[in-house]
């Protein structure tokens, strides 16, 4: 047998990546990573690099989100690799493809508390879909291949490789094999069709409840040819947000805690909910014993466990929705359920009247919805800001609308931010960004800066932790506590510190114009729009109530 | 409490039973009884894992049987509901 050239382990992990397509990755260099790093030197892949490992992680989501490829982010061992955990944890919960690789002390010292040592494997179990920790250079590009397999395989997640110090340096032949086969994991697809079909026939008020899992499967052609035949009603979930036509004629908007009223009720007086990639969280259902008391379950799912995980499904069709959407396909008798769904939608519209001088930031994130160019990419943060932006922003894709559904991880914003402006440099992309939320990865105005990304922030700014200070007022008696944020930086100067165009305003009459300015500007640019800090996001399903029983802004 | 005992076939891999046991945790089952028989030939463990909780086992099944390093998860047709003091 001829041997291949020896390489060091640090130099197979970069031509695995290359496999597999991986053209940029995000990271920061420590010790105990220092060979990778060196490899890199010699590689084509580009590095970016961040100011905080949180960051790196968030921005391999946000590249993963908005271009559906796998998002990689690097750290070393000990606090690099701990720094990683809140980014893994959120891809895990939202079910995003990340292959995290974080450097390890090398073999002789594990296990001896080593300087910067930590079982990043131990703490990784819980928030990833699978972890390795690599012992052997010769299993090293094998378990690597498995890697990106796994973190795309199924319902996709995070995959984390830690890898020892010396399998960096260790030389070894590499061969270039084509990506090992997974042993298949899923299991078989099993359809209750006949069921559904006879359900969803029979059905007088059906409602399609469109979750996350149709952008993740690439379904949403199918989506939207499955509703132009049946015209049914349809409501989606945060993450769903983007796969229904927002055009739609009878698209409620989304449902839940911050549903809107006509999708709410809708759903609350369905006779069959056909739940399309979606797990009923209990920010959609609210009091699960009362979420549609009526209706029969059509689930469509990739994932099993899901399956009467929260509800039962009295059809349950597990596997591919390009597929299985398609097989439901049929025209549908409900022309006096359209109706009402049609008057709902119209009688609950948005109220976007806000009277006196301050700027009100649903209005504000309307127009930025109607003034940003197609197929814009829009982050969020998480607090009021969040849920402003799923209620009054719309998308045609959902990988236009990036934002930590499950994990609700406040310091998303920014750096999905970069991550998406890196997979997509010719698209538009907006930072939505509260005050409070803002501060969390603001060292990443850096990477802005070093890379000269036109990522465009928009800082609805209340000097508060608006969502906890709202939530204060309605549940707490009033008891403001530690949420107020009055000592805030003073963000055009901070913004400017990293080279970045910033203007703050506070009257409505200066909206428009500085919407506009914000979109034309060639580079980065951040928006502070300061707003009264009583505002609240409505509607609000109280905790343990069902969802037709929401509060209302009165 | 319902008790169960499940018959899983696993990858023996270091890091198997970790993961095994995390999951049993935080999906909300207690481990009464656990035995685990490394087979000769292959790379395959056997475990016999005896749990107690009020959820449903299928919860427990589902969630186990995803994991990359367990290859088959069998419920022991043998369980019975008790009832627990």
């Amino acid at each position: 047998m001829v041997s291949e050239k020896k390489e060091t382990g640090g130099s197979v992990l970069f031509k695995v990546m290359q496999q597999h397509g991986v053209e940029h990755v995000f990271g920061y260099p420590g010790g105990a990573i220092m060979p990778i790093y060196d490899a890199l030197y010699d590689s084509n892949i580009q590095h970016f690099l961040c100011r905080h490992e949180q960051g790196a992680a968030f921005s391999a989501v946000g590249y993963a989100r908005a271009s559906g490829k796998v998002g990689v982010c690097l750290a070393t061992s000990g606090p690099g690799a701990t720094n990683l955990i809140t980014g893994l944890a959120d891809a895990l919960a939202d079910s995003i493809p990340v292959v995290a690789i974080t450097g390890q002390v090398p073999m002789v010292a594990m296990g001896s508390d080593a300087f910067q040592e930590v079982d990043i494997f131990g703490l990784s179990l819980a928030c990833t879909k699978h972890s390795f920790q690599v012992r052997d250079v010769n299993d090293l590009a094998k378990t690597l291949h498995q890697a990106f397999a796994i973190a795309l395989e199924g319902r996709q997640g995070p995959v984390l490789v830690d890898i020892p110090k010396d399998i960096q340096t260790a030389e070894v032949e590499f061969a270039v094999a084509l990506a090992s086969n997974l042993a298949k994991k899923e299991a078989a697809p099993s359809a209750n069709l006949g069921t559904a079909l006879t359900l969803l026939s029979q059905a007088k008020s059906p409602i399609l409840y469109v979750g996350g899992g149709v952008g993740m499967a690439e379904a949403v052609p199918e989506l939207r040819e499955f509703m132009a035949a049946t015209n049914i009603p349809s409501v989606a979930t945060l993450k769903g947000l983007g796969a229904v036509n927002p055009e739609h004629e009878f698209y409620l908007g989304m449902l839940g805690m911050h549903g809107t009223k006509a999708a709410n009720i809708a759903v609350q007086q369905s006779d069959l909910l056909i739940a399309v990639g979606a797990r009923f969280d209990d920010r959609v259902t609210g009091k699960l014993a009362e979420f549609a008391p009526n209706a029969k379950v059509i689930h469509l799912e990739i994932d099993r466990a899901e399956i009467n995980k929260r509800r039962f499904a009295d059809a349950a069709i597990l596997g591919d929705l390009k597929i299985n959407l398609p097989a439901l396909t049929m025209s549908l008798d409900i022309d006096s359920w359209r109706q009402h769904c049609s008057v709902m939608k119209h009688d609950f519209a948005w109220d976007y009247n806000h009277p006196g001088e301050t700027i009100f930031a649903p209005a504000v994130l309307k127009e930025v919805s109607d003034l940003m160019p197609k197929n814009t990419v829009v982050t969020t943060d998480v607090g009021q800001h969040q849920m402003w932006a799923a209620q009054h922003m719309s998308f045609n894709d959902p990988s236009n609308f990036l934002t930590s559904g499950s994990m609700g991880t406040m310091g998303f914003g920014v750096p999905a931010a970069i991550g998406a402006q890196i997979s997509r440099p010719d698209d538009t992309v907006i930072a939505v960004s509260g005050d409070g939320s803002f501060m969390m990865n603001v060292q990443e105005l850096s990477t802005i800066k070093r890379f000269q990304l036109p990522v465009k922030i928009v800082l609805i700014d209340n000097e508060k932790l608006g969502m906890v200070r709202q939530w204060q007022d309605l549940f707490f008696n009033g008891r403001l506590s530690e949420t107020d944020l009055a000592d805030n930086p003073d963000f055009v100067m901070l913004a400017n510190a990293f080279d970045i165009k910033a203007k703050k305003i506070t009257k409505k009459e200066e909206v428009t114009q500085a919407i506009e300015e914000m979109l034309a500007h060639q580079g980065p640019y951040l928006l502070q729009v300061k707003i009264d800090a009583a505002d609240n996001v409505w509607p609000l399903v109280p905790p343990n109530t069902a969802n037709h029983k929401m509060m209302e802004n009165r | 409490m319902n008790q169960h005992t499940l018959r899983i076939t696993a990858h023996n891999q270091p890091t198997v039973l970790e993961r095994l046991l995390q999951v049993t945790r935080y999906r909300g089952f207690s481990v009464t009884g656990m035995t685990m028989f490394p087979s000769n030939e292959s790379n395959l463990l056997d475990i016999e894992l005896s749990v107690s909780s009020e959820h449903s086992i299928e919860h427990l099944n589902h969630q186990l049987s995803k994991l990359f390093d367990i290859n088959d998860v069998v419920i022991d047709g043998k369980s019975s509901q008790q009832n627990s003091a």
